[in-house]
């Protein structure tokens, strides 16, 4: 038998198991209710949404009905007019956040808090230029809004910061899946007739592989149904944010290859009595690590030298690049960098760990530190 | 053939294996003996790669062992290990398939398997709701499944009832028959006497002794003399030279003799005694040769 078909029957087993199991049923139910469920209820909010305008007195008749009128193609929109005396008045109410808009008409200004609201600025212009009967040949109101735009995109964010931490949960999940596989494989004592058979790297990859494509097929049926709403347009957002919520999965599958690995490695080092939550505490410290370095950099400097740096280091890169790529957008060159480190780290590590799980495995004595571990690799 | 050749491996402090040398044909079955700690087990584990000698090497028909001659062994580790929340049928047919059989023959050789070690209805239970000696059991057929040319067991009787300790023991005569090299480790001397025609006896990781039972019995410096002497003196024992007292049971003596002490002599002495009603003379048992090899 060849070290593939060994492999490939490990991994089988791996998948087999993995797909009996009632945990990942469920979870992946959960994750795709999470992120149905969203959908829905965003789909839900944003019927009927209600426009609130203020305008200032004297407000000109008809103006009421003709907002109304020019909402309704918007979702069946409704909106609330309030008559203010001053534009100090509605400015103030616009800053207090109880009216969304403020319709100056003296100047045929449209003013907002941070951000214009095109929807809304649509409306005012319709029903503005019903009142008036002008015909639609240049703008009735010129827009403005009370204080700066707010830098970051919305739904740019939610993409970054929901797609890092999916990521990061799913590397942590599934990798302490690979050490409760390996501890189980050495403490059942069965890892002595497997390797009786199976190299040690072969039991390796396969065991990577069979943990590593369910995974894989849970997070890519997430990731697809979100990129999927995203493209649709059911979210208000930029239409290029499908494709970075879709580089998840890639990442995935490389981030799991490094992790992993690693996971494997530290289970095999576990002591007999040592649970496999602890075991696998210093790979997940490491992953923990990385993710809050790459969140506290990216979010005080998307553009800065660590943030770009941690785009590129291979044990950030599945945390950080596909957060970056939603937020700010990054080079190819620094895809291209990123993904060549993240295979070749991948390379280096498996002929390390693949040492260390041997001698780990057939060891029965006290867990083994890393620089004992290091040792015997190199033996 | 199985060839263990002048083996050595150190853990630490503990020289577990020194120049172990002996081996295993095919159609022969070994009973491998040792105190505990003799190296037993590490030896076992060498022929699969398990632990890496310091020096030496474990060959089969001549050449070292590779990766797809172990395809063809079966083992059985000293420490029992399978799947616990795995199905038995799963279970077989998985060790069957990672030892090169096709799936059906893999699930045919698992069906037969469990028939034939009447196991036949837990084939969909897990491992973890098997009684202990049921999970012996398929640990067993996970050694058989691929007609394995090398058999190699650690303990294998250890912690069975009389039953199946018969069934084991036609088992691995079935094995040898068919043509396999069978080896394993035992404690049961007794056992072992019965079963097998060849022994491997180690001590402080060396061989002491190796070859056919009978002759190693015939060759050993000593002779055990068991006799009943009725009338005798309760505190009776023959004054020959060479000659020491094992134990008293049931009114009667077991003796040991150097092979050159003349057994008329003691019987002399236990006919003035008193009247002797038995008397039996002849090369040691194979505990009792063990003992002599062994004993520090």
């Amino acid at each position: 038998m060849t070290g593939r078909a060994a492999i490939a029957l490990v991994a089988r087993r791996e998948i087999r198991e993995r797909l009996r199991s009632k945990v990942f049923l469920a979870s992946t139910a959960i994750m795709l209710a999470l992120v149905g469920g969203t959908t829905a209820l965003e789909g839900a909010l944003s019927k009927n949404p209600t426009y609130r305008v203020a305008v200032t007195a004297p407000a000109p008749p008809g103006l009421a009905a003709a907002l109304r009128t020019a909402a309704r193609p918007f979702d069946d929109g409704k909106v609330r007019l309030r008559i203010v005396a001053t534009p100090r008045a509605g400015r103030q109410l616009l800053d207090e956040k109880h009216v969304d808009a403020l319709l100056l008409l003296g100047g045929d200004r449209l003013v907002f808090r941070t951000n214009v609201d095109t929807k809304a600025a649509a409306i005012a212009e319709t029903a503005v230029r019903t009142l008036r009967h002008h015909l639609p040949t240049s703008p009735e109101l010129s827009t403005a809004t009370l204080h700066p735009a707010e830098k970051t995109d919305d739904a740019a964010t939610i993409v970054a910061y929901l797609g890092s931490m999916l990521l990061l949960m799913s590397l942590a999940i599934y990798g302490q899946w690979v050490v409760t596989g390996v501890v189980e494989e050495k403490n059942s004592r069965v890892v002595e007739l497997l390797l009786s058979t199976v190299r040690p790297r072969d039991l390796l990859a396969g065991k990577v592989i069979g943990i590593g494509l369910p995974g894989l097929a849970q997070l890519g049926l997430v990731a697809g149904l979100a990129a999927g709403l995203l493209a649709t347009g059911v979210f208000d957002a930029p239409p290029g944010l499908g494709g970075s919520a879709a580089l998840v999965v890639p990442w995935f599958a490389l981030g799991f290859a490094l992790y992993a690995v690693a996971y494997a490695a530290a289970g095999a080092l576990a002591s007999r009595q040592q649970s496999s939550e602890t075991a696998g505490q210093p790979v997940t410290y490491t992953l923990l690590a990385v993710y809050f370095a790459g969140y506290a950099s990216v979010a005080a400097d998307a553009h800065g030298t660590l943030a770009n740096a941690l785009t590129v280091f291979p044990l950030s890169a599945p945390l950080v690049l596909p957060a970056r790529s939603a937020l700010v957008g990054v080079p190819l060159w620094e895809h291209v960098l990123a993904v060549g480190l993240v295979l070749a780290t991948i390379y280096a590590l498996v002929a390390f760990a693949g040492r260390v799980y041997a001698h780990g495995l057939l060891r029965s004595g006290p867990r083994l530190g890393l620089r004992a571990a290091w040792r015997l690799a190199r033996r | 053939m199985l060839s263990l050749v002048d083996i050595s491996k150190r853990f630490g402090n503990v020289q577990a294996l020194d120049g172990c040398t002996f081996t295993v044909a095919r159609g022969r079955m070994i009973g491998f003996l040792g105190p505990n700690g003799a190296g037993k087990t590490t030896a076992m584990r060498t022929v699969f790669g398990l632990a890496e000698p310091d020096r030496g090497e474990a060959l089969w028909d001549g050449r070292p062992i590779e990766r797809t001659d172990r395809l063809r062994f079966g083992y059985m580790p000293e420490e029992r290990g399978l799947y616990p929340r795995m199905r038995v049928g799963e279970q077989l047919e998985y060790f069957a398939a990672l030892h090169g059989l096709a799936a059906r023959t893999a699930r045919a050789a698992a069906t037969s398997w469990l028939e034939r070690l009447g196991l036949a209805d837990r084939a969909r239970a897990k491992i973890e709701e098997l009684s202990h000696g049921n999970q012996q059991r398929v640990q067993l057929a996970a050694a058989l499944l691929h007609e394995p040319d090398l058999l190699v067991l650690d303990e294998p009787f250890a912690g069975l009832d009389p039953v199946a300790v018969r069934t084991l023991v036609e088992v691995l005569r079935g094995e040898a028959e068919r043509g396999a090299a069978v080896l394993f480790s035992s404690h049961q001397l007794d056992l072992v006497e019965d079963v097998c025609e060849e022994v491997a006896i180690v001590d402080h990781g060396r061989v002491v002794a190796t070859g056919d039972v009978g002759a190693l019995r015939r060759a050993s410096r000593r002779r055990r003399i068991e006799l009943q002497v009725d009338g005798a003196p309760p505190e009776w024992l023959p004054t020959v030279a060479g000659v020491s007292l094992v134990e008293r049971r049931d009114g009667g003596l077991r003796l040991l003799a150097g092979s050159d002490v003349e057994p008329e002599r003691v019987l002399a002495e236990a006919e003035r005694a008193g009247q002797v009603v038995s008397f039996d003379y002849g090369p040691p048992s194979l505990a009792e040769l063990f003992l002599e090899l062994v004993a520090p």
